[in-house]
């Protein structure tokens, strides 16, 4: 117990008022949608903190879809679901063939590889929407789930890549020597010494592709305009347009969309934090 | 049979020259040291012969089998890395079974061959711990295990002690002598350390600036020196060269240097009067004695190691060092005499460093 | 003694041959290579050749929604950022303090990383609402006064947008500041307070010298990702009112919807100018 003078009184009380101001504007936008999620239709615009007769009918209509706007929510939780497990998967084999051929199998032309995935990563994503977009359709992949399928892939690969490799680089290269004089092909190489040594990596950069398909607005508006084949986020967003929209169901659906990042972002948050802030930034 | 041959190996990096066309024989169950500076190319070498360096000249041949084509995998060698490169997720059983486990060996012989190992290399307790878990020394057997289960025509060394500290290095050694005596394999090893070159090897070549300056048994390198660089690197402390001039007046031979007259060995018959050489001489080699004959120096700093002493001192403004048995009474800045024998002395060419004899 | 004779050896020189690992390495990178050519080369050329007639930056420099997104742009650019990034330095002095609560603090603070957009964009969006919005109601309880039509002035609604786009961005910048606080060795903190430096003297002395290349990197790569960021001005204002808070994100769509590809693809390369510079100091610092 730290004796308390009047150095740690006010010392505490500065971290203090840094502190709950911090508190209540992290967490205002997100408690505003929970209040909505649990509020009955009338009462939810009252201002209250807490609404007075809590319940989960929101949640109950949503789930049954028993409203006009909400008819195909269950098939757009699971094309967002599917849509973003698949791009998950697809960035994690493109990007580990990518990194390992680049870090380990030192392919001849690697460092234009990598210097060719950074730029792509540093341009803005919106800026590469439209392009892609007319390209989709060129392709004739456009309301198409694959067309949004390869396009986030597209997106996520560079930074994977790069995570890759730095992670990657840290491994000594005996080892691989060691591999090649007990008589491992590339193949076994990759498969019996580097993917069991990259795990710790290849969850983060699978969580992290996985998270920003699942998490998606603009090209999966752009790319799919299906009521059937889009994800949530654009159904969500198609609420907007209309006057007469649910709001409260809107953010029912909205919190429920919400959550399986956020779970999945705090189970695998060592893993993130590690993988993504020494990517990002070269220390 | 496995022998080990070099024919005229080159290796460039882009337009730099590494290694110049280096040639020599291993004969079957040698223990053969490459020994040098950094970056005299024994490493390269080393990698060369194990397949992890494209060869850009010449051939290298195993069992009298051009191997340049071949990858590492055919070639039936092992190598012990410098930091052993030890896989971190297998136990150490499966560090040692992972070649025979690539190949797609029977249970039982990977099963015989790991225990073998483990045996002769006093691994048994810890086949199922992880590196990590292990001391320097024991990841370090580890490593040698590893290369003893795949029963290689070659063994390859790559500087395996410099890692460990310095009582532990020496441990090792002996350990890694034994194991050559017990398993009569043919052995290259590459070190920079000229103790572990003169304890170890059968035969050692020492190599400097990409070419190979000479060929020899330990004492061979150690007693005579083809030239200045083998002379000044194999022995501790170094040899003491001086510059000078060779003298011959009538039928006595010395070396002229820093204004003393130095003995040389009796029937030296290279050199001409006149003509600029090295002098060396070891330092134990050297003696002092109170009296007046010798050579007169200044001494500098007495350091006495226990056994020995050793001694820095001066003549004509160079420094020499003197290792004596014993202890002496001789104190900084008292002038002492050097005795030595001149069938020890070694003198080289003053221009080119070739050994005269 | 000396050498071994060198026998005379008619041997070529080796072969650049192709050996397995290269062969592998090659093979390995074809999937993220045919990503690349098919989803970024022929979209950009694609785009790059849309956008090639001279007529179309005739059209969009009439525009004077064109304009008003450009400053929108730069006075997003400038304020957002630098606010976001001076915050994000002090908290990562904040976080960095050792407490229990600092600690679940640090854990509740990703959030608004971790989660979608969309939703938390809505929420604010709906407390904003003039007529039923939290904000007006406690407005109006308080001082029984209506509040402003938030979103209705095209000042107060880029400001919203703006304060939207830190709210996201905020954490994972202060992680990464953080993160280059932590590297400084504590020990230098020790030798100033033994020196008698202040706080404020810390900061200036130890800190601030040590995090300044982090601080600049990461001002740089932020300015290149808020000027991508689409939704904060998108969702909550859809650039309204009257396209008065388009930002240069935001206006490609808007032409895209109004059936001008051209003029879409013509105002993303009048960003390039903008965007290619910051994306080649980048890359060069990267690659340090």
């Amino acid at each position: 117990m730290t004796r308390l003078t009047l150095k740690t009184v006010t010392t505490e009380a500065k971290l203090l008022l840094i502190g709950i101001p911090v508190f209540i504007w992290t967490v205002i936008p997100v408690y505003h949608l929970f209040l909505f999620a649990i509020s009955p239709r009338d009462s939810a615009t009252s201002g209250r903190l807490w609404p007075k007769e809590p319940t989960l009918q929101n949640f109950s209509i949503v789930f049954q879809q028993k409203h006009f706007y909400l008819d195909h929510f269950w098939l757009q939780m699971w094309n967002s679901l599917l849509i973003a497990v698949t791009v998950g998967a697809l960035t994690l084999f493109v990007s580990t063939c990518a990194a390992f051929a680049i870090s380990r199998l030192r392919v001849r032309g690697g460092r234009t590889v990598m210097n060719l995935a950074l730029f792509t990563y540093f341009i803005p994503a919106a800026f590469l929407a439209v392009p892609m977009y007319k390209a989709m359709g060129n392709y004739g992949l456009l309301n198409n789930q694959w067309a949004l399928i390869l396009a986030m892939v597209t997106i996520a690969s560079p930074y994977c890549i790069w995570v890759l490799k730095q992670a990657s680089d840290k491994l000594p290269y005996e080892l691989d020597e060691a591999a090649k004089m007990d008589g491992a092909t590339a193949l076994q190489l990759f498969r019996l010494v580097y993917l069991p040594l990259m795990v710790p990596s290849l969850v983060a950069v699978g969580t992290y592709s996985l998270l920003l398909a699942w998490n998606e607005y603009l090209y999966a508006f752009l790319l799919l305009s299906n009521d059937r084949s889009v994800t949530v986020a654009v159904a969500l967003g198609s609420f907007l347009s209309a006057d007469d929209s649910p709001w409260e169901l809107l953010m029912t659906t909205g919190l429920i969309y919400a959550l399986p990042p956020a779970a999945i972002y705090y189970a695998f948050k060592r893993y993130m934090v590690t993988g993504l802030t020494a990517g990002a930034v070269k220390s | 049979m496995a022998s080990v041959s070099f024919r005229q190996i080159a290796k460039n990096f882009g337009k730099v020259k590494v290694i110049h066309g280096i040639s020599f024989d291993i004969q079957d169950g040698e223990f053969v040291v490459l020994v040098g500076p950094s970056g005299c190319g024994k490493s390269t070498l080393l990698r060369m012969l194990a397949g992890l360096e494209p060869i850009s000249g010449g051939d290298v041949l195993i069992d009298g089998k051009v191997v340049n084509e071949l990858e590492s995998k055919d070639r039936d060698i092992a190598m012990v890395f410098q930091s052993y490169a030890l896989y971190p997720h297998m136990t150490v059983r499966e560090n040692m079974a992972f070649s025979l486990k690539l190949r797609k060996a029977d249970q039982s012989l990977t099963d015989e061959r790991v225990n073998n190992a483990a045996r002769i290399l006093n691994l048994d307790v810890l086949l199922d711990r992880y590196p990590r878990e292990l001391s320097g020394g024991q990841r370090q057997r580890v490593a040698m295990g590893r290369a003893i289960v795949r029963d290689p025509k070659v063994f390859l060394f790559d500087e395996p002690l410099s890692n460990l500290d310095a009582k532990l290095r020496v441990a090792m050694r002996a350990e890694i002598k034994a194991l050559h005596q017990r398993l009569k394999t043919t052995t290259v090893y590459v070190t920079h350390d000229q103790i572990e070159a003169m304890t170890m090897a059968d035969r050692i070549v020492v190599m400097h600036d990409g070419i190979v300056e000479q060929i020899g048994t330990p004492l061979e390198l150690y007693d005579r020196p083809g030239n200045l660089f083998v002379a000044q690197f194999i022995g501790s402390p170094a040899m003491n060269v001086l510059p000078g001039v060779l003298r011959r007046s009538g039928g006595t031979v010395q070396v002229e240097a820093k204004g003393q007259y130095w003995p040389v060995p009796t029937g030296l018959a290279g050199g001409a009067d006149g003509q600029a050489v090295s002098y060396g001489i070891r330092p134990s080699d050297l003696t002092i004695s109170g009296s007046g004959n010798g050579i007169p120096a200044k001494v500098i700093v007495v350091e006495p190691t226990g056994a020995e002493t050793e001694l820095l001192v001066e003549v004509g403004g160079q420094q020499l060092v003197v290792v004596i048995h014993g202890r002496t009474q001789a104190q900084p800045d008292e002038i002492v005499h050097l005795i030595m024998d001149g069938a020890k002395a070694h003198v080289f060419d003053g221009a080119s460093g070739q050994r005269i004899e | 003694m000396s050498q071994a004779a060198a026998l005379p050896v008619q041997s070529a020189p080796t072969p650049r041959k192709l050996d397995s690992w290269e062969f592998w390495g090659r093979i390995l990178v074809i999937p993220y290579l045919l990503v690349f050519f098919i989803f970024v080369v022929y979209p950009v050329s694609y785009g790059l050749w849309l956008a090639r007639h001279p007529a179309s930056y005739v059209k969009l420099f009439d525009d004077p929604i064109f304009f008003r997104t450009v400053v929108n742009t730069v006075v997003f650019l400038v304020v957002a950022i630098n606010v976001k990034m001076a915050i994000a330095l002090v908290l990562s002095g904040f976080f960095i303090q050792v407490r229990w609560w600092i600690k679940a603090l640090s854990v509740l603070f990703i959030l608004p990383w971790a989660v979608p957009s969309i939703p938390t964009i809505l929420s604010v969006r709906f407390m904003l609402n003039p007529e039923w919005g939290v904000i007006n109601t406690l407005i109006f309880k308080l001082t029984g006064l209506d509040g402003p039509n938030w979103l209705n002035d095209p000042t107060l609604a880029l400001s919203f947008s703006m304060l939207m786009h830190i709210w996201k961005s905020l954490p994972f910048w202060t992680l990464i500041l953080l993160a280059g606080r932590l590297a400084i060795p504590g020990e230098q903190y020790e030798a100033a307070s033994v020196d008698g430096a202040s706080s404020w003297q810390k900061f200036r002395y130890v800190t601030w010298p040590s995090m300044r290349t982090l601080y600049l990197t990461s001002t740089i790569l932020s300015m290149i990702w808020t000027l991508g960021d689409f939704n904060s001005v998108y969702l909550l204002t859809g650039g309204g009112p009257a396209d008065l808070t388009h930002v240069l994100a935001t206006l490609g769509i808007r032409y895209l919807r109004l059936d001008q590809v051209d003029l879409s693809m013509a105002s993303i390369v009048v960003a390039l100018p903008l965007v290619l510079p910051l994306v080649y100091i980048m890359m060069k610092r990267l690659s340090k």
